[in-house]
């Protein structure tokens, strides 16, 4: 399913609030001010700052940082919602910036989809005529219109509510609306700013999952917002951590919790289970190593795992056959062990590597 | 300073006189239309039974809101037959309907306009600020000059009180959009008549039906102090009372612009709601 086609491109994108900010982008390209000296220069708040990252097509692409951390303006950057000061964002290879407005309004409309926090369903309109408001901003004709908002309605489980009007509607109805509408238009990138923050948890994990699973299904990339990390895991193929403006770290939730790029993202991760997020080749030991501790016996007469099983599985293995360690096979060859100390270090989230030093 | 105040009013005085005596045929044009359009209704007021008005207010009234106030506005609009005041309460019903037509189609593409230009608001409002200050028969004086005596005057001078509450509230409904609407709208792609036409005005009916409300009324307490300028109706027949004394006259033709102002209240308030 995932591609190595960059749907999204955003190359050091900065936006700057203020009624001086061209003094300041123009003083930030030319002297590399931080974002502490912008405000104190020239009383402008740097909302984003230098953010770059990519989205695949067929990924979805969480952003996770706390309120005021620049992740909902970010997210504005990429359809344009919001003008970036500096730097480029492109979209399937278009410079957003140099579209016109129809060209613009038609990659919105075509291209890509969003989901707001807020929901934001017409309150005149039936859910079913909310479902197909973005083909009818197109200019589709009734009919075809509403047999697509039928068919994504389906797609989220509310077929049987589409003449209800949204008022009649649960919190995470109405936001399955939200996202029947964005799937409507079929666009292939779906942003989603923090759709499911103001939902019960159950409801919120229920709908997380649909969320992927119909992503995923449909062939779709998404951009996630959301100031939850354990939203960011359980949805997110990558996750970007940003703060104050910045992309702090960038990669799948396993290297963010095994390898926390500082003490900020390590504090966010200390409470995130390890036992379905980290594998096997993030806390096994080199063969060698284990030889010496064993005084040299051999692991073929281990229990064999695969380097993806997670440690819950590991967990598994150890306590299901007695063995106290488990030789990690990559196609018919051992590339390492996991033994019952380095099993643990990895639950509490330390590699072997750190914990030796 | 005093030269320069009676110079400012012998030169308005003048272009008064001028605008007579010169423009006749264009203001002599304006009243044949406002009595025209005043006569049109009143014909149409007046042409079933005063019984039939009645019921037929009563059922607007029964579907609107409730039996009971269906009921009541048809016994009290045959009350005010009753008083021998039918033909009166019409005429007051006619202008305001007028007057109130010829407001709302000045003050809701106006008010639309200002609500999506701000500097359009911005110089608006001072405007509308006098004219709603100013005491109302201010406005009685130069339409006399120019229309005379009769219906024509008292339909202008009730247009000017009649035309600011509605254009504030459909500027404030226009401006009033949620934030994330407008937010939705561009990122579906949405162009700047559709934005208006599906997302602003939808959200702002309920202020353009307030200010609609809010017209009516206004030309209902103009209409009654146009008495004076032989607007005709109830309040010439409450302006004619009070100059002989007759209590017993004022208090029912009194009593009829009550039931009558009562009765449009609710019903533009029960449409106001729906919407």
């Amino acid at each position: 399913m995932e591609s190595n086609e960059v749907l999204i491109d955003c190359q050091s994108v900065w936006k700057v609030f203020g009624e001086r900010s061209r003094e300041a982008i123009r003083s930030i390209a030319e002297r590399g001010l931080t974002k502490r000296d912008i405000l104190g220069e020239y009383n402008c708040v740097v909302g984003v700052s230098d953010a770059t990252l990519q989205v695949r097509r067929g990924e979805i692409f969480c952003i996770m940082g706390l309120s005021g951390s620049g992740k909902s303006t970010l997210i504005r950057l990429l359809n344009r919602l919001i003008e970036p000061s500096l730097g480029r964002v492109l979209v399937k290879g278009r410079d957003l910036s140099t579209l016109n407005a129809g060209a613009l309004r038609e990659t919105r409309a075509r291209h890509i989809g969003m989901v707001f926090q807020s929901v934001a369903l017409l309150p005149q309109r039936t859910v079913l005529e909310n479902a197909a408001f973005g083909l009818e901003v197109q200019g589709v004709g009734r009919d075809e219109r509403n047999r697509a908002a039928e068919a994504s309605l389906a797609k989220v489980g509310l077929s049987d509510w589409k003449n209800r009007y949204p008022r009649e509607l649960s919190g995470g109805m109405q936001q399955r609306v939200g996202l029947a509408r964005a799937l409507t238009s079929d666009p292939e990138i779906i942003l989603m700013d923090e759709p499911f923050s103001a939902l019960d948890p159950l409801i919120r994990r229920q709908l997380q999952d649909e969320f992927r699973q119909l992503t995923k299904d449909l062939g779709k990339s998404a951009v996630f917002i959301t100031h939850d990390l354990d939203e960011a895991i359980r949805i997110g193929d990558r996750i970007a951590i940003m703060k104050d403006g910045v992309i702090i770290q960038e990669g799948t939730a396993e290297q963010i919790v095994m390898n926390p790029a500082d003490q900020y993202v390590a504090d966010f991760v200390a409470g995130i289970s390890r036992l379905h997020l980290v594998k096997a080749h993030s806390v096994m030991i080199p063969v060698d190593q284990w030889r010496l501790q064993s005084h040299g016996a051999s692991p073929d007469g281990l229990p064999h795992c695969s380097p993806e099983a997670d440690i819950d599985a590991l967990i598994g293995t150890i306590t299901g056959t007695g063995s106290d360690a488990i030789a990690i096979a990559d196609g018919g060859s051992i590339v390492g062990v996991v033994t019952t100390r380095s099993l643990l270090l990895g639950v509490r989230g330390e590699p072997e590597i750190r914990a030796a030093a | 300073m005093e030269s320069f105040v009676t110079t400012f009013d012998s030169v308005v005085d003048d272009a008064l006189f001028w605008l007579s005596d010169h423009a006749a045929f264009v203001f002599d044009a304006v009243r044949l239309v406002l009595e025209g359009l005043y006569d049109g209704v009143l014909w149409l007021l007046m042409l079933p039974p005063f019984w039939a008005v009645a019921v037929i207010a009563g059922l607007i009234g029964w579907r609107a809101l409730s039996w009971g106030f269906g009921i009541g506005g048809a016994v009290a609009l045959a009350a005010c037959a009753a008083m021998g005041l039918w033909g009166e309460t019409m005429q007051t019903l006619a202008l305001v309907v007028a007057a109130s037509v010829i407001a709302l189609a000045i003050s809701l593409p106006l008010g639309v306009l200002a609500g999506l230009m701000p500097r359009l608001d911005r110089a608006l409002t001072p405007a509308l600020d006098l004219v709603q200050t100013l005491p109302p028969y201010i406005y009685l004086l130069p339409a006399i000059a120019l229309l005379g005596f009769g219906p024509a005057t008292a339909l202008v001078a009730t247009v000017i009180v009649a035309v600011p509450p509605a254009i504030r509230l459909t500027s404030l409904g226009i401006r009033q959009t949620p934030g994330e609407f407008l937010e939705l709208g561009q990122a579906v792609g949405a162009s700047r008549a559709q934005m208006f036409w599906k997302i602003r005005l939808p959200f702002a009916v309920p202020s353009i039906m307030a200010g609609i409300n809010q017209s009516l009324m206004m030309a209902f307490g103009m209409v009654v102090i146009a008495g004076i300028v032989g607007s005709g109706g109830l309040g010439e027949t409450i302006y004619g009372a009070i100059r002989t004394l007759d209590i017993a006259t004022s208090i029912n033709a009194s009593t009829a612009i009550v039931v009558l102002t009562m009765l449009l209240d609710r019903l533009t308030q029960a449409a106001a709601r729906r919407s």
